[in-house]
């Protein structure tokens, strides 16, 4: 089957437009693949620095690579595909999270005992760290929004000030305010807590 | 200028900033086998998001390859939905009788007076009846009495003539 000329079945012509569109399809496909092997594990570390369980992480990550096939037409006008795709799903996440607010609060600290890295430490080093962190979880829940994100954001340590204020759709000026607010106000909350104990 | 934050942070900030926890957290590893659960969903995923779509048994022939799908077989199914829309239409309007005439006053037709000139379409109005003429002071002075056409000879005429004074005995 050349792809160059048209294919004639009887009477019906086959044009090579519909040859093209399956290689094209091919390609498209390919190139999806691509996106998922190399940015799955970073969009699953935004979506859960967001969301903080594991399944509905990976439900916002489907979700985004779902949405990127929707739009596979324009797949090559975007730019930075990684700042493209981390908004998707910083955007999903967040949708996520506000629907679930109906629903009961997760146990952060069995949770966050569960994922974090084990080497070396007791059972009782890691329910202490497990329990510092998720204090630390719920004083980061208690910033503002425009500063929680950022404060969020920042910690990934790929993304730079730049890419950040992509993301948010901010000036990266807004950006380094917000961080420095963010990291007075978290400051203040953990000291002010630590003085109650 | 695009600078990592990351590293900013880490110069000043301590442990009682916390932001050793959300770096912990941006750093875990994805959970394994993630790759291919997305490969799956987007596997399972609809492929068509075009208007119009083959349906479910076509498509089944169409992926083993029976059954070619092409923008000519598409364009000829659009061309058929069109053709029996317009049909149908056409056979409703060529079925509608035209209506009879409005149950309204109907016009006399103008006939152009034989011989002369026609009335350019002016319709004829009815003459309408003189309205009552009330008597009023102003309009019977302003009346003028009849005047003899010739008065008598040696007489001056009515108007004309000197008033006599009036004898009373």
């Amino acid at each position: 089957m050349g792809t160059g000329q048209a294919i004639y079945a009887g009477w019906m012509e086959i044009p090579t437009s519909a040859v093209n569109e399956e290689a094209r399809r091919r390609a498209e496909d390919a190139a999806i693949a691509a996106l998922v092997d190399q940015y799955a594990g970073a969009l699953y570390r935004v979506a859960y620095s967001v969301l903080r369980n594991a399944t509905d992480a990976e439900d916002a990550v489907q979700e985004a690579f779902l949405r990127v096939l929707r739009h596979r037409d324009t797949l090559d006008e975007v730019r930075d595909q990684r700042v493209w795709l981390i908004r998707i799903v910083w955007n999903i996440a967040l949708d996520r999270k506000r629907r679930a607010k109906t629903r009961p609060e997760t146990d952060d600290v069995s949770e966050l005992a569960r994922v974090l890295p084990a080497t070396g430490l007791s059972a009782e080093e890691l329910a202490a760290a497990a329990e510092h962190h998720a204090h630390v979880l719920t004083c980061v829940e208690r910033l503002p929004a425009k500063e929680r994100e950022v404060l969020l954001l920042s910690a990934f340590e790929e993304l730079t000030s730049v890419e950040i204020a992509a993301v948010l759709e901010i000036t990266e000026s807004s950006v380094r305010s917000r961080l420095f607010r963010a990291r007075n106000l978290m400051a203040e909350l953990l000291d002010h807590d630590r003085s109650l104990r | 200028m695009s600078s990592n934050l990351h590293n900013a942070m880490s110069s000043d900030s301590g442990p009682s900033s916390g932001e050793d926890t959300l770096r912990l957290i941006a750093s875990l590893p994805a959970p394994a086998g993630l790759e291919e659960r997305v490969y799956k969903a987007l596997r399972a995923a609809p492929r068509s998001g075009r208007v119009l779509a083959w349906p479910q048994r076509f498509r089944a022939r169409i992926a083993s390859g029976t059954v070619m799908e092409s923008n000519w077989m598409r364009a000829a199914a659009a061309a058929a939905i069109v053709f029996v829309v317009v049909g149908g239409g056409w056979g409703v309007y060529s079925r509608v009788q035209p209506g009879q005439a409005g149950k309204g006053l109907v016009m006399p037709q103008l006939m152009p007076s034989s011989g002369g000139l026609s009335g350019s379409g002016a319709i004829r109005t009815p003459v309408t009846i003189p309205g009552p003429k009330v008597g009023e002071q102003g309009t019977q002075t302003a009346k003028k009495p009849a005047v003899p056409k010739k008065a008598a000879s040696g007489q001056h005429p009515e108007g004309e003539a000197t008033p006599q004074p009036a004898v009373s005995q």
